[in-house]
């Protein structure tokens, strides 16, 4: 009883206080993934200078022209270098980066694995 | 005058190391009683540092510019208070201050371990003041606190105005005493590895001193995150930056050792991963120093770029590493009365599975923060690394480690079983329903946050019911994991239901949404001590007729001649509100920035929470003993 009791709780405190989920701003999702690159680590989105609200308007214009959230990253790609963007992509320079902590956590399983099998023998 | 006496006391430092070092490695080959001589000199070269500490305040209290440091980092407008945080708020003093906790921790050390044998005392003592003679010549080589200027300026040149803040005044301090406190874990592992002394007694009396620097370090970390917060105007408290996640190595590597510790104490299994894992804190703490102090890193927390700091500390690390290495595999010595089963169903079990995942966390940040820096090095090609790297790795992982949370903990030594398998299976489902009820998007990219949200609410349910059920066994576990929890759905929350306004308006304009309007009224102007200050009245009146005034700030430093941007942040129990205002550049409009941040002080308290966990179970350790 005491358990429905708390569920009811917090049922009531999410009711009232949730207005569900807005379609994001797919502008800002996008200036996130971006570095300001004049700044000490901080993205377009989070930056108020000069360089950041320029690319603020132009990935807006881009939004506009119809490009997708892709090609728009392509496109600063090929005008400012990998550098620009915080979500690296998948490519020879990055395999090592996206893989090696997967490799790494299989390699631990494995070794947790051969731990139970000694142990048994 | 001060900062002669600093300095001369940093040099009488060094030669005292030299004599603890020789009355040490006396008393190592007859260890028949502990030499006091060795308490009372390590008692000498903490009181000299903290002279020479004493020695940097009062300099820059009096700024005295006849001091470089001083100079380069301090100013006569400047406040008091930040007269005497900015001695560790440059390179040189914080360094100086790292050096401090070094001595403080290992006089700490003499007087809490007496109960242990002398030759692992003494050799403990013995891998320290390695450490610190390390750091002594650092500091007085390449970072000098007290290098003198003629002719003395008039002015110093101030303190970078976003560290003139209460919260990061202490931040330093609280992080160093965890980041240091891993080295007396380094010193004594090396030593009991030496000694062949690694055994339940070690695990339990050195688990202490893991807790402590874990709370420390934790806190550190938070302080950080909250200053990020209100201070850099993104309403963001974590962003995946490279020094954060330096911070953050060592706190994962900690806290894996926190839990596998506790299978040595119990079991006298795991041995050679917990040394392994000794040895990696510090050495992850002395990396994270290494990559900061070097310049390498494109960070907010870079200092002033300097090769020949980096160098040395890179050649310092290595040896430390080196000589780990070595002690680990000359003296390394598996126990043989070690009793080798673990069965499937077991808290072992449990516990291997969290350093499973804990050391995929720490290989993903390590990764992530390194490899950009060795790409650069291999090709010339940057890459940066940021949030959505992290998020896409880190968080489906989360979702089996948020269950193993939650199961683990009910699982006994050596051979279990789960009892009340309805209740675990019940709450599943519960939370289940609740997170799609919550989040109600079906949308491909909810889903993980519906599966996360999940598991979320599971390990909080079963840790609300063993508190209310009093069936926990480990009220500190228990609270840690609970902590957890809310920790995990706050931040969920916070990102989920965020609301942002991002517009620029001038005085007199209104800003219309559907759900309220802002309303920029008034600007004021005043003078401050070393800044002037500008602050906005912006009226915020939601469709239900509820106002609230906010009132964010800017500030224009005249030394150095900067200008920040303070948030005005009204904190709530179910959310935030938090505004900040920006010049636009050349023209009348500012920028204004508004944020609804839901369960924002839940992520601070969930962080306390499990602080506190550790706290007991330091604490109820003293009772039982």
């Amino acid at each position: 009883m005491r358990i429905k009791k708390y569920f009811l709780i917090v049922f009531f405190i999410i009711l009232t206080n949730f207005s569900f989920a807005e379609e994001k701003n797919l502008q800002n999702e996008i200036t996130k993934n971006l570095r300001c690159l004049i700044c000490q680590g901080q993205s377009v989105y989070d930056s108020d200078s000069e360089f950041a609200n320029s690319i603020k308007s132009l990935v807006d214009q881009k939004l506009k022209e119809g490009n997708s959230e892709k090609e728009i990253y392509e496109y600063l790609k090929v005008r400012y270098g990998d550098w620009i963007l915080y979500d690296p992509e998948f490519s020879k320079n990055t395999y090592f980066l996206w893989l090696l902590p997967l490799l790494l956590f299989l390699f631990g399983g494995a070794i947790i694995l051969k731990l139970f099998n000694i142990r048994k023998n | 005058m001060a900062s002669l006496i600093g300095f001369y006391s940093l040099v009488l430092g060094v030669i005292i190391s030299f004599i603890i070092t020789f009355f040490s490695v006396k008393n190592f080959k007859e260890p028949i009683v502990f030499d006091k001589k060795i308490i009372h000199f390590s008692f000498l070269q903490f009181f000299l540092v903290l002279i020479s500490f004493l020695g940097l305040i009062v300099s820059f209290v009096n700024s005295d510019f006849s001091n470089e440091t001083v100079f380069n980092n301090s100013h006569t407008t400047k406040p008091l208070f930040y007269k005497i945080t900015g001695t560790w708020g440059n390179h040189e003093g914080s360094l100086l201050l790292w050096l401090l906790v070094l001595t403080l921790f290992a006089v700490l050390f003499i007087i809490k371990s007496n109960k242990q044998p002398t030759r692992y005392r003494i050799l403990t003592l013995l891998f320290q003041q390695l450490i610190i003679l390390g750091f002594f010549i650092f500091v007085l080589k390449t970072s000098s606190p007290f290098n003198y200027i003629y002719p003395v300026p008039n002015e110093g040149l101030g303190l970078n105005p976003i560290l003139q803040d209460p919260a990061l005044a202490i931040h330093p301090p609280i992080l160093y005493l965890g980041y240091v406190g891993s080295s007396i874990i380094f010193s004594s592992t090396l030593a009991a590895v030496v000694l062949n002394y690694i055994s339940k007694e070690w695990a339990s009396h050195i688990k202490d001193w893991v807790i402590i620097s874990w709370i420390f370090l934790t806190l550190g970390i938070l302080l950080g995150s909250i200053w990020a917060y209100y201070e850099l105007g993104w309403g963001g408290f974590w962003f995946w930056d490279p020094v954060e996640n330096v911070s953050l190595m060592p706190w994962l590597a900690l806290t894996t050792l926190i839990h596998c510790i506790l299978v040595l104490e119990k079991r006298l299994l795991l041995t050679s991963w917990v040394v392994i894992l000794s040895i990696s804190t510090f050495t992850l703490s002395m990396c994270g120093t290494f990559l900061v102090r070097s310049g390498i890193l494109n960070s907010v927390h870079t200092f002033a770029n300097d090769p020949e700091r980096g160098l040395f500390i890179l050649i310092f690390l290595f040896s430390l590493i080196f000589m780990s290495l070595f002690v680990f595999f000359f003296f390394y010595r598996e126990n043989d009365k070690t009793d080798y089963s673990i069965f499937f169903l077991s808290k072992e079990t449990s516990i291997i599975v969290n350093n499973w995942f804990m050391m995929y966390f720490l290989s993903v940040v390590l990764i992530g923060t390194t490899y950009p820096i060795f790409l650069e090095v291999i090709s010339s090609e940057k890459i940066s690394v940021g949030p959505p790297f992290y998020n896409k790795l880190i968080a489906p992982f989360l979702i089996p480690f948020l269950f193993f949370m939650a199961i683990g903990p009910k699982l006994k030594w050596v051979k279990s079983d789960l009892s009340d398998k309805i209740y675990l299976i019940l709450f599943l489902i519960i939370s289940l329903f609740l997170s799609i009820f919550i989040v109600q998007n079906f949308k491909i990219e909810f889903l993980l946050n519906t599966i996360l949200i999940t598991f979320a609410f599971y390990l909080f349910f079963i840790t609300v019911r063993d508190f209310v059920s009093k069936k926990y066994k480990n009220l500190s576990q228990n609270l840690a994991h609970f902590g957890f929890s809310l920790f995990i759905l706050s931040i969920l929350f916070n990102n989920i239901f965020a609301t942002e306004v991002i517009t620029n308006l001038k005085v007199g304009d209104t800003f219309k949404t559907e759900k309220f309007n802002i309303n920029f009224e008034s600007l004021s102007q005043k003078n401050k001590q070393n800044y002037k200050s500008i602050v906005g009245k912006l009226i915020i009146e939601n469709s239900k007729g509820s106002i609230e005034v906010m009132e964010p700030e800017l500030r224009i430093y005249n030394q150095p001649n900067i200008s920040t941007s303070e948030a005005d942040i009204k904190t709530g129990f179910l959310n935030d509100k938090f505004m900040t205002i920006n010049i636009v550049q050349n023209q009348e409009y500012f920028n204004v920035r508004y944020q609804i941040k839901p369960f924002m002080i839940w992520i601070w308290f969930s962080i306390l929470l499990i602080t506190s966990g550790g706290l007991i179970s330091m604490l109820k350790k003293k009772y039982e003993n």
